[in-house]
């Protein structure tokens, strides 16, 4: 039902292939194809089709390329399927070519394995909690995935109840899995966050930033007023300030740092340091 | 009205264009803070608002996932006050269902929905004002919209309608045009490769015209593929600044 019939394509094959190298920190939308940097000598005036048919295609390639999220591989080339920037790191050893990736906006959480998420308990079913981390489907949380705990020692948690921990399973076949201990056993920060404190949402590219090593913002709100503060990767922040006033601005500067240049910011908190 | 001339002696049409010219295009992107992705598209007055949820869990009966596919949920909506006379059902009636299907069968083509199985998709189109060209409006604002939410895609999906009067093809009909009942052809086209995902018709054209008529459509969605690609740049942009890239 859904086939897409080819027309014309001699007279609308705009699809000029670019190389990857040269698009890097620009913008890329879908149905760009992007050429890896083995490819490009070979790919001349004459298009593709003309290279020689080799034998041991294994010694071709010498670069294992990576393709990240917002890529796709489509034969030998690469196809964009979102829109945003597109970026590369260089692996720094090893024979492997880096990894490219699209760094695109978005609201919606689609589960990773081993980001560390912020989620809420929905239901609890004999030994599993359901828990909602703002993907397509709600993760699995078993009871014994907490540090300490046996099948004597329930850990403490109800419905409602704000968790910290990180995905073990997550693809786009099989339900997510999440737990709240590391490879150690060891809780590691994670597991049930308090009681008090306010969580927000916000986007994903937001959060990203704010988790970059140098992240101006954050020392800056660290100076304003002592708090806790949590990240989850699937956009959700939870913050905790002495009182419910200064709770309420630090989540509203979080959330306006989105759309305030770096100057405003430093405005915003001059002001607020004032008072 | 009789004697309305669609095409005049000089080739200029009843809003004053040309055979091939499109109406003045202008689409947002971000218009909505809580949807996960949404755009606005005026298409000369023709004025449409798309809005994109996903993916998120199957809603309603668990037996409609499919397992190895995303579900693609289209809804139309026009307003009641988007044409002359006020229409009584915004939604519901037979033209928003099947509206609602076409979006569907043109949107399948094009997101890629192995990526994302047993979820759903959501795409809501409501036409605020209609002025001819409504399908291309809801499409062109949709892909903007899935765009704009993240949704991983082949490409873009451009719309456009094409007409016929008078041996010439006109592109992007208005609703004067379209009222003058001569056949009209909708198109939705990804740009990049060249293919069709939805071509409709339902009116009677002789098959030695439709290759005229079909080049003319398929070159105003290149026109609108061009406009829209300018709009998600200058997005973009705008968004990785603020972030400070």
């Amino acid at each position: 039902m859904a086939e897409a019939v080819p027309f014309g394509a001699e007279s609308l094959a705009g699809g000029r292939a670019r190389a990857a190298r040269r698009v890097l920190d620009q913008v890329v939308l879908p149905g760009e194809e992007l050429l890896l940097p083995e490819q490009e000598d070979v790919e001349g005036p004459g298009g593709a089709g003309e290279r020689p048919l080799r034998l041991n295609a294994g010694a071709r390639s010498r670069l294992r390329v990576v393709c990240g999220p917002g890529l796709r591989r489509c034969g030998d080339r690469l196809l964009v399927t979102k829109c945003g920037r597109l970026r590369h790191k260089d692996p720094g050893s090893g024979s492997s070519g880096g990894v490219y990736w699209v760094d695109s906006q978005q609201k919606r959480y689609v589960p990773v394995k081993g980001d560390h998420v912020i989620g809420i308990v929905t239901a609890k079913s004999g030994d599993i909690f359901k828990v909602d981390v703002g993907g397509s489907e709600p993760a699995s949380l078993s009871y014994l995935a907490f540090e300490g705990a046996t099948k004597r020692n329930r850990p403490n948690v109800q419905v409602g109840d704000l968790i910290y921990g990180q995905f073990v399973v997550a693809n786009k076949d099989m339900e997510p899995e999440m737990v709240c201990i590391d490879s150690c056993g060891r809780a590691n920060g994670m597991g049930v966050i308090g009681h008090d404190g306010l969580l927000f949402k916000v986007t994903l590219g937001l959060i990203r930033k704010l988790l970059a090593p140098d992240c101006e913002i954050i020392q800056e709100v660290g100076r304003l007023y002592p708090l806790e503060i949590v990240f989850g990767m699937n956009g959700r922040i939870w913050v905790k300030a002495k009182t419910i006033q200064q709770t309420l601005i630090l989540a509203n500067i979080l959330e306006a740092c989105e759309h305030m240049t770096a100057d405003q910011r430093k405005q915003i908190f001059a002001r607020l340091a004032e008072s | 009205m009789a004697g309305l001339e669609l095409l005049s002696d000089q080739g200029y049409r009843v809003d004053g264009r040309r055979a091939g010219e499109l109406r003045k295009i202008q689409a947002r992107m971000g218009v909505f803070a809580q949807a996960d992705g949404s755009a606005y598209i005026e298409q000369g007055n023709t004025k449409a608002l798309a809005v994109v949820y996903g993916p998120h869990e199957i809603r309603g009966s668990r037996s409609r996932a499919l397992p190895d596919r995303a579900l693609v949920n289209c809804q139309y909506s026009s307003a009641t006050f988007s044409t002359g006379e006020r229409k009584r059902r915004p939604h519901g009636d037979r033209k928003s269902c099947e509206m609602g299907l076409q979006l569907r069968q043109t949107f399948e083509a094009a997101i890629l929905t192995q990526l994302h199985p047993r979820s759903q998709i959501d795409i809501y189109v409501q036409v605020l004002q209609a002025d001819g060209g409504t399908y291309a409006a809801c499409v062109n604002a949709a892909t903007l919209a899935v765009l704009d939410a993240g949704i991983p895609m082949r490409d873009f999906v451009c719309a456009c309608s094409a007409g016929f009067v008078e041996g010439t093809a006109l592109a992007d009909l208005s609703h004067v045009e379209e009222a003058a009942g001569g056949p009209q052809l909708a198109l939705a086209l990804l740009p990049a490769s060249g293919q069709i995902a939805l071509l409709e018709m339902d009116a009677r054209l002789h098959e030695d015209h439709l290759e005229r008529v079909l080049e003319a459509a398929a070159q105003a969605a290149r026109d609108v593929h061009t406009l829209l690609d300018h709009v998600v740049r200058q997005h973009v942009r705008e968004a990785s600044i603020l972030l400070g890239d």
